[in-house]
């Protein structure tokens, strides 16, 4: 069914965008990637798990999970880019955080195993389904799109109304002028890396709660898709990674749905380059930089 | 008015053999200098002379040997945003402000950091006050006003932050002889309400007739200093360490 298909896609979508949005947000204060990010999401799918093992109610272990993942981006930051802050060391720290989703990785793998492990939630929770307007939708799905939304409203009020979203902007145009305004800038850059982390890995737990497990190797393959949904919707600005991640979502539902489900990656990577070459700075991006280099 | 004060009062601030070198350059050789309470002081000197690494070095924006003292205190390399919050107000050349951030959301960061008694609708207001043309503005992004509408920000920036001492790295630069006489106007607001000022300028005249006392800057050391009125008036000086009349 076409409709469904897309509704399918608009929730794959929303657990892009989430990723994407914290990619984008320490992007957007570091001018830094953050190759860890994909990592933190697949490890939220695993804390969710564990709490769940240790007795935790589903709302108990999400809270958990955000908390959790929350202070793991404070270490993210502060082993992966505390100390590599000049606009030069771009190339370390993208090899420092690329090295600690690594280490992540593995020590996931030591602990649970390279398959995947399977996450069954108690009653109907996973499979419960409810008819609209027609139409037969699994109710785990809807309440993870609304979540996800709202979850991304919220960041969203964050940013452009409160003094917290004032400071991380100010952050994110200059640390020096920043700093003379009496801003704390790494009290701001830890701020991002935990909403960015916790974000992520709410994403992984959605993830895992839909498909019913935890698998190890999914940080890559999101994390990666997530890095062209931020480059598509512009690099450092949140509405463009919203924007892009249901797009691509949508995208590849439809890729499934025409038949063509092995070459929903093409349809992605080619999807991106397409947009790039229009609007080289993504949908809501500009390019700062105007010189040239050929 | 010229306060001199007697010579045990502490100053706002107090610089001592201050040095920093980029790499292999010195910038400043051991600076001396001090701004007491509600004086207004300004550095002068040529280009490159050190003035805007003086200011950077206050803020402890760049490393840096020697003391620096606030109201007596030792600011022991503390944090820019620190000493900001400490009312360390630097208003650096590029102005400082937030160019993707509306003219009120300047002004609000501004009120956000310091901790004060009043609402930030009453120093809005007053700010407003002083800078009509501001209120007019206040949902623009800065980025988008002329180059003395972003002075006026600034220094609207430096009212709401109710600064200990507010340092001024040339005020008068990009603006149009109007704009400079507008934007000395406005400093001598702040001086009559007896805000500690220390000011470095290129334009002598209009900052020795601003301030009570000067320091001249040569290749990173003060080879003068005295009244601001007496420096105004010394031919010889200007002959020899700025190099113009
Ligand atoms: N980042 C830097 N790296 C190396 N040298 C620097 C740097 N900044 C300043 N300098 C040098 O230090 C000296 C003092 O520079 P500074 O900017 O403090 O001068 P200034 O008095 O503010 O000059 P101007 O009137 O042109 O603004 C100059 O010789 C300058 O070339
Ligand atoms: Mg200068």
């Amino acid at each position: 069914m076409l409709v469904e298909q897309i509704v399918n896609g608009v929730v794959l979508g929303s657990m892009y965008a989430l990723i994407a949005q914290g990619y984008t947000l320490v992007f957007g204060v570091l001018d830094k990637l953050n190759f860890a990010h994909g990592e933190v999401f697949m490890l939220g799918g695993f804390i969710c798990l564990a709490s769940i093992a240790l007795g935790a109610s589903l709302p108990i272990a999400i809270l958990v999970t955000a908390i959790v993942s929350g202070l793991l981006g404070l270490l993210v930051e502060f082993v992966g880019f505390r100390k590599f802050r000049s606009a030069d060391a771009h190339i370390t720290a993208a090899l420092s955080s690329f090295a600690i989703g690594l280490v992540i990785i593995d020590l996931s793998q030591k602990v649970w195993g390279a398959e995947p492990v399977a996450l069954t939630l108690p009653g109907t929770l996973q499979t419960a389904t409810i008819s609209i307007a027609g139409l037969k939708m699994v109710v785990l799905r809807l309440a993870i799109l609304a979540i996800s939304l709202l979850l991304m409203l919220v960041l969203y009020l964050v940013v452009v109304k409160t003094s917290l979203g004032r400071r991380i902007r100010a952050v994110a145009e200059s640390p020096t002028k920043a700093a003379l305004f009496g801003i704390n800038v790494t009290r701001v850059n830890q701020q991002v890396f935990f909403i960015a982390s916790a974000m992520a890995a709410l994403a992984g737990l959605a993830l895992a709660v839909r498909t019913g497990y935890a698998s190890t190797d999914v940080g890559f393959t999101f994390g990666l898709k997530a890095l062209a949904i931020m480059a598509i919707g512009g690099m450092g600005d949140i509405r463009g990674a919203l924007i892009g991640g249901l797009l691509i979502g949508v995208l590849e539902a439809l890729a499934f749905q025409w038949g063509l489900g092995q070459l929903a990656d093409v349809f992605v990577w080619l999807f991106m380059i397409a947009i790039l070459l229009v609007r080289p700075a993504g949908l809501f991006g500009t390019l700062v930089s105007k010189e040239v280099r050929a | 008015m010229v306060r001199m004060g007697p010579m045990t009062e502490t100053p706002v601030l107090a610089v001592e053999n201050l040095q920093v070198s980029y790499g292999p350059i010195n910038a400043l050789r051991g600076c001396t200098l001090e701004v007491r309470a509600g004086e207004t002081v300004a550095v002068v000197g040529a280009n490159g002379a050190g003035k805007t690494t003086l200011l950077r070095a206050i803020c402890n924006m760049l490393p840096w040997s020697g003391a620096i003292r606030l109201d007596g205190v030792p600011t022991d390399r503390s944090p820019t945003h620190k000493l900001a919050r400490q009312g360390v107000i630097h208003l650096p050349e590029n102005r400082g402000i937030l160019t993707t951030q509306t003219v009120l959301e300047n002004l609000q960061l501004a009120f956000d950091t310091y901790p004060s008694k009043r609402s930030f609708g009453a120093a809005v207001e007053e700010a407003f006050a002083h800078f009509p043309r501001l209120k007019e503005r206040q949902a623009q992004p800065a980025g988008n006003l002329s180059g003395g509408e972003q002075q006026m920000l600034a220094l609207a920036r430096a009212i709401i932050s109710t600064p200990k001492i507010l340092l001024l790295d040339e005020p008068s630069l990009g603006l149009s002889p109007r704009m400079v006489r507008e934007a000395y106007r406005i400093l001598r607001g702040f001086k009559a309400r007896g805000m500690a000022i220390l000011l470095v300028e290129q334009n002598v005249h209009a900052a020795l007739r601003f301030a009570n006392r000067g320091y001249v800057l040569r290749q990173g050391a003060i080879v003068r200093q005295g009244e601001a009125d007496v420096l105004a008036h010394d031919t010889e000086l200007f002959n020899q360490y700025l190099g113009f009349t």
